[in-house]
């Protein structure tokens, strides 16, 4: 009987040593996990506009001045007017970030979010401000296979993007896809601007995201159609307020 | 639906859990010498992977994942960082209760599987199944679909292990070459055909 | 001088070589090979596995006679599990990178076979000194097969190693291609296969029975 009172004694003991040491370590841990999280969306936002470099090292400080000083958090309504992301309340809108420089917006920056072949692909798609010139693009967060699906993070791919266009020379939608091999041989050469080289082995995940894009881009469809007849107002800084709200 | 064929077709062939993800490998190495152990084990693998991994799913929406405790009030807490530690013991305290239910209800299929169920405490495969389930974010249904075809596609490979490793007990091979390093080398061509079905789309 | 021939010096040396826990063991492969397409991720992993092996081996060998036979087991996997936690989330906090690349293999360390195997099988019955050496001669012999298989892969099937390209640009002009199979799962299980033949023909250890 007292081996089994020994045996609950230790281990209750260790539930509790154990339990604060990792709550203490976790608590402790957690506001520095989520400024990473920031920072990286913040890079990654950066990136999609190439105003930093992929392989280049940045301090915290520098990607948030830069954020701060060129992007800005705006909604896109369903008519295609981008407003002050705080009046959400009246109407749905569409998260949308701005790249201005100059007082004048050089792009616009789409979140991607998309079903891939194992779980979310997420990433940020820049388009210049003629609304059909893609800038850039990035993925921040995938599940798919390495080796496979998983080499949709690499630089390439991903520089891939770079000058494609979203629109046809008729000035219609056709978003922008990943083709089944390279661009070169596996596409007829009017449809080159909207292809880009797929991945070898990765035929599902390409078809994935290809599906994605078009399905996001078409929801900002609006947007892009102001930006390409050269109506779109810019609106009213945010900064303060966004700042005040986080 | 066609998604969820999807995700059962992935998670058996491309993205196998042990061809793929090399998860649950120690089991593998050792059990696929006997083929009839393996298809014990095998079956066990499946049924524990489709029961943890819903179980886990729910258990990390509705404790662990960060403002998962709002039904009690407290929806600020995130003990995310504890879902190691409860899912290894979810998986133990799983398959020793499942133990004894196969062992009070089905003598025959006690016989059957009851000597695997704590082999497969340490499995990583059914810890691994768990976690892939929260990093993929799936929904119930496709953490149930996720399980089973994760399981299936586990014991489809050490079942094709186990049969090809008896044929090699005649093969002459050069020293060094025979026992471990074989194994390895067969389960690297057995997972380059498994890669093959990576094409297939519904 | 004898250095080699010390106790210490064994407890450190037969994990790490002779007794490699990759190839001689057939233990804890399990979470290995994933991480091994860069040697980047295959170099954390390498650390975080000695941490945890040297820490967990500490602790229960400190607390080898106060605890009680009947729960050592879990005890042994709380004090893993706790250990593998607090190397999460050091991760994330301050190599946020590597933690999004290591994913959930950080977390299958818990499963490995081999830190079980050696908190068991050796810190139980020894004391902290030896099994501080024990731990570290496993996890140096885990990360010398793990690094070596991220070293062939990353060379071959990305022209890099540690991220940086070695292999010169000449090359690819003279037609070198890189192999994109040595990225691929096969690969991992094909390199282990040829090392085990070849760490079994070098020690000349094993069964000569045939």
């Amino acid at each position: 009987m007292s081996d089994m009172a020994k045996s609950i004694l230790f281990a209750v003991g260790m539930c509790i040593v154990l339990g604060l040491l990792l709550t203490t370590a976790a608590t402790a841990l957690q506001p520095l996990q989520q400024k990473n999280m920031e920072i990286n969306r913040k890079k990654n936002v950066l990136l999609s506009v190439d105003l930093v470099s992929r392989d280049g090292k940045y301090t915290h400080e520098e990607i948030t001045t830069l954020y701060d000083e060129k992007i800005d958090l705006f909604g896109a309504t369903q008519t295609g007017a981008i407003v002050e992301e705080n009046k959400i309340d009246r109407e749905p809108v569409l998260p949308i970030y701005l790249y201005i420089e100059d007082d004048t917006i050089q792009a616009y920056i789409v979140p991607i979010d998309t079903q891939g072949v194992w779980g979310m692909i997420s990433g940020y798609l820049a388009i210049e401000d003629d609304g059909s010139t893609v800038r850039g693009f990035t993925i921040t967060r995938h599940s798919e296979t390495p080796g496979l699906g998983g080499e949709i993070e690499r630089q390439w791919f991903q520089e891939n993007f770079e000058g494609k266009k979203i629109v046809n020379k008729h000035g219609t939608f056709v978003s922008v896809r990943v083709a089944r091999g390279e661009v070169e041989r596996q596409v007829p050469e009017e449809e080159k601007p909207h292809y880009v080289d797929g991945i070898s082995g990765a035929t599902l995940t390409g078809k994935y995201l290809s599906e994605g894009l078009k399905q996001v881009l078409s929801r900002y469809e609006p947007v892009s159609i102001r930006f390409r007849d050269n109506r779109i107002e810019k609106p009213g800084r945010s900064k303060k307020r966004a700042k005040g709200d986080l | 639906m066609v998604e969820l064929v999807s995700l059962f077709l992935n998670s058996v062939f491309a993205g196998n859990i042990l061809l793929a993800y090399f998860l649950g490998m120690c089991s593998f190495v050792a059990i696929s010498k006997n083929l009839n152990t393996a298809i014990g084990l095998g079956f066990a693998v499946v049924f524990v992977l489709t029961v943890t991994t819903p179980v886990n799913w729910l258990i990390f929406h509705y404790l662990l994942a960060p403002g998962a405790l709002a039904w009690a009030g407290i929806g600020d807490v995130n003990l995310s960082f504890l879902r190691l530690i409860v899912f290894i013991s979810v998986i133990a305290a799983m398959v020793q209760a499942l133990e004894m239910l196969i062992d009070r209800f089905s003598a025959s299929l006690y016989a059957g599987l009851g000597i695997f169920l704590p082999l497969i405490a340490v499995n990583c495969a059914i810890l691994g199944g768990s976690l892939f389930m929260v990093e993929r974010e799936y929904t119930f249904i496709e953490s149930v679909v996720f399980g089973f075809g994760a399981g299936v596609g586990w014991m489809l490979a050490i079942v094709a292990m186990a049969a090809a490793r008896i044929k090699m007990r005649y093969a002459d091979l050069p020293y060094g070459l025979d026992g471990f390093a074989i194994t390895m080398i067969v389960t690297g061509l057995m997972a380059m055909g498994f890669m093959l079905f990576s094409g297939i789309s519904l | 001088m004898k250095l080699t021939r010390t106790k210490t010096f064994k407890a450190f040396a037969e994990p790490a070589w002779t007794n490699n826990p990759i190839n001689m063991q057939m233990l804890g492969i399990c979470s290995a090979l994933a991480v091994t397409i860069q040697l980047r991720t295959a170099f954390v992993m390498t650390l975080a596995m000695i941490f945890v092996i040297t820490g967990s081996s500490l602790i229960i060998s400190l607390l080898r006679k106060i605890i009680p036979g009947n729960i050592r087991i879990i005890v042994e996997l709380g004090v893993i599990a706790s250990l593998v936690i607090l190397t999460d989330e050091f991760l994330r906090a301050y190599y946020f990178e590597i933690s999004r690349l290591l994913s959930v293999f950080v977390g299958l360390i818990i499963t490995n076979c081999i830190i079980l195997g050696r908190t068991e099988g050796f810190a139980m019955s020894n004391p902290p000194h030896l099994a501080v050496m024990d731990g570290i001669g496993n996890g140096a012999g885990y990360g010398s097969v793990l690094l070596s298989v991220a070293f062939l892969r990353e060379l071959f099937g990305s022209g890099e190693v540690f991220g940086y390209d070695v292999i010169p640009q000449s090359f690819y002009d003279a037609g070198y291609e890189d192999m994109g199979f040595m990225l691929l799962a096969p690969a991992a299980f094909i390199i282990i296969g040829l090392m085990a033949w070849l760490q079994k023909y070098l020690s000349g250890t094993g069964e000569k029975d045939r």
